[in-house]
């Protein structure tokens, strides 16, 4: 069975999906699931769900969780999109007083500190759908540059902790190159040399492999078929949550939004 | 039981101040919000959710390697606290942060996949393991590399991502922070006891982390981050306050045979303290824990405020049953920034 397949099995009543089966609906696995399959309910969710001030995300008492770029990146031309935008640029994360830290990137959830994945998608989304926010995307080219791992690559967002030098991980570091794009080519560079040399070693998680797979693809890696090979090969291909299964599929299928002409 | 404290300890502003700036010099991951609420408020908790502890009882259990018969030792020490499991759905919670190879960041899997048998053994109808890890997204490979996967194969248990699990809206009946209403995962809620299983360890913000702090990992890192960064900017003390107060295990098990001391809760070194520490009240089994470690339990912040109304935080009033912990306490090294947290009468 595709992953088109497994996920047709999941979908919730009002079109959108949540994070594993039997849950319901949320915004950030309806939103890579719209990506993944160029999926018209999932986009109507989307839609239907994005709030009034353009943002798109999961409010839980005071914490909101904010998807806005990836349903920017999900919806189509028009309107709605443009105020996704609107909102994705103002929100700007919350820095404490670490001198290593000046860049502020986009947040978890609003209020809160920037971080790697967030940023990711808040860089990407700008950078294909508003390039005009140059003030956003080159502070987020800084963030990466600030929180490059000692050997190259991201982790969640942490370079060094207490003089701890933190490695990098696959999933961050192929997350961020794919946002990357051609921006930052030393970061890069660095990045994709730390990637083919660990992505192997942390091919054990589906979505680390499903997300190396395309960032190795993406940068012409030597290693983008040894990956790719892998994936095929995963025997836990029907197992994985929404987001991985997306994930599986833009790797599978050699699509994502990084490819957009 | 005697505890001395022959230091003048810290007044809370100072500590708030040195967190603050130990917190802002680390990731950036600067704090908000640190300052935990005075006690005189008289809303800070509802009462009749939070009914006054039971007998507090917590086994000291010597265990020096995970080889061996570590289910009857488990046993033994469940046991030892009273713990009923007859008939329960119960779910585990190890810590299962991160994986680095060699590290002793985690829950031992093999005291986790012994901990389900001996709850089998004790009458569970069912039992499951459960963890959001709160740096990796990919759980998958957490859990696959630190070998909890396979050991837990090898035990039939499941093994469920809390950062994906179905999830729910639960109104916090504590207010030490204004979440309000926190995203717990169904399968918590529907539980009918769940087992804090920390790893003993230093943590350089908190102090300490155990059973307490140890449920941080309940939370789905899909509404609050990788790393749970929401929850640091509410403050860290006052988020495990009322975290732990929203999940509510019923038990505790702390991982002290091989523990972590230094610059924890990811990259400090092994400590080999040589216990497992049971309790059926998680203040109790964290206050003994961090005596155990050389620790001043009123120096650390949330377990000061947990004492207030989650559990039994008077040393004398806890009831000790197996070993005496004096005899296996050892001082550990603090994280920086946390070394005010030392007691000074050393290790109890």
């Amino acid at each position: 069975m595709t992953e088109r397949g497994y996920l047709a099995a999941r979908r919730n009543d009002d079109g959108g999906f949540g994070p594993v089966a039997g849950a319901s609906s949320e915004a950030e696995a309806t939103a890579l699931v719209a990506l993944a399959f160029d999926d018209a309910p999932a986009r109507a969710w989307i839609m239907a769900n994005q709030r009034e001030d353009g943002s798109l995300g999961l409010k839980v008492g005071s914490v909101f969780r904010d998807v806005t770029p990836l349903g920017a990146l999900a919806l189509p031309p028009g309107p709605e999109r443009e105020r996704a935008l609107d909102t994705l640029t103002g929100v700007v994360g919350r820095n404490g007083s670490d001198p290593a830290v000046a860049a502020f990137g986009w947040p978890w959830t609003k209020g809160a500190h920037g971080w790697t994945e967030p940023t990711a998608w808040g860089l990407l989304a700008l950078r294909l759908l508003r390039p005009t926010a140059a003030d956003r995307i080159d502070d987020a080219l800084a963030v990466f540059r600030e929180r490059e791992c000692v050997r190259g690559g991201w982790n969640y967002g942490s370079r060094v902790t207490l003089g701890v030098e933190l490695r990098p991980y696959v999933q961050t570091t192929a997350l961020a190159l794919l946002a990357l794009g051609d921006a930052e080519s030393d970061l890069s560079d660095r990045a994709t040399t730390e990637l083919e040399r660990s992505w192997f070693g942390e091919s054990e998680g589906l979505l680390s492999l499903a997300t190396a797979t395309c960032a190795l693809r993406a940068r012409g890696s030597r290693e983008a078929d040894a990956a790719a090979s892998a994936l095929r090969r995963s025997p836990h291909r029907d197992t994985g949550d929404t987001v991985t299964l997306a994930w599986v599929a833009f790797a599978t299928d050699d699509s994502g939004p990084w490819s957009r002409p | 039981m005697t505890h001395e404290r022959r230091h003048s300890r810290l007044s809370r502003r100072e500590f708030i101040g040195r967190a603050a700036v130990a917190t802002a010099a680390l990731t950036g991951a600067a704090v908000i919000g640190t300052t935990i609420r005075r006690q005189a408020t008289p809303d800070l908790w509802d009462a009749a959710a939070f009914p006054p502890p039971s007998e507090a009882r917590v086994a000291v259990v010597p265990r020096t390697t995970y080889d061996g018969d570590l289910t009857r030792t488990i046993s033994d020490g469940f046991k030892a606290i009273g713990a009923e499991f007859r008939g329960a759905r119960v779910v585990l919670k190890p810590n299962c942060v991160e994986f680095d190879e060699g590290s002793v960041i985690n829950t031992d899997p093999r005291v986790v996949a012994a901990t389900v048998e001996a709850v089998r053994r004790m009458g569970a109808v069912s039992v499951a393991v459960a963890e959001g890890p709160g740096h990796r997204r990919d759980t998958a490979y957490v859990v696959g590399a630190s070998g909890l996967l396979d050991l837990l194969g090898d035990v039939g248990a499941s093994f469920t991502d809390l950062n994906t699990a179905p999830a729910s809206r639960v109104r916090l009946r504590s207010r030490y922070t204004p979440l309000g209403e926190l995203w717990i995962p169904d399968m918590l809620t529907q539980a009918d006891i769940i087992v804090s299983l920390p790893k003993m360890k230093t943590h350089h913000w908190a102090g300490v982390t155990l059973s307490l702090k140890n449920c941080f990992g309940c939370l789905p890192g899909r509404v609050y981050g990788w790393p749970k960064n929401a929850l640091h900017w509410v403050g860290i003390d006052n988020a495990i306050v009322d975290v732990a107060g929203a999940v509510r295990p019923s038990y505790a098990l702390v991982d002290g045979i091989v523990a972590m001391e230094g610059n924890g809760p990811i990259d400090g070194t092994a400590k080999p303290a040589g216990v497992l520490v049971f309790g059926n009240d998680l203040v109790a089994t964290d206050t003994v824990s961090a005596s155990m470690m050389g620790v001043d339990p009123q120096q650390i912040t949330y377990l000061r405020e947990a004492a207030r109304f989650l559990g039994q935080g008077d040393l004398e009033r806890i009831t000790q049953v197996g070993e005496a912990p004096q005899a296996y306490a050892t001082s550990f090294a603090l994280a920086p920034g946390t070394e005010h947290m030392v007691s000074e009468a050393g290790a109890f």
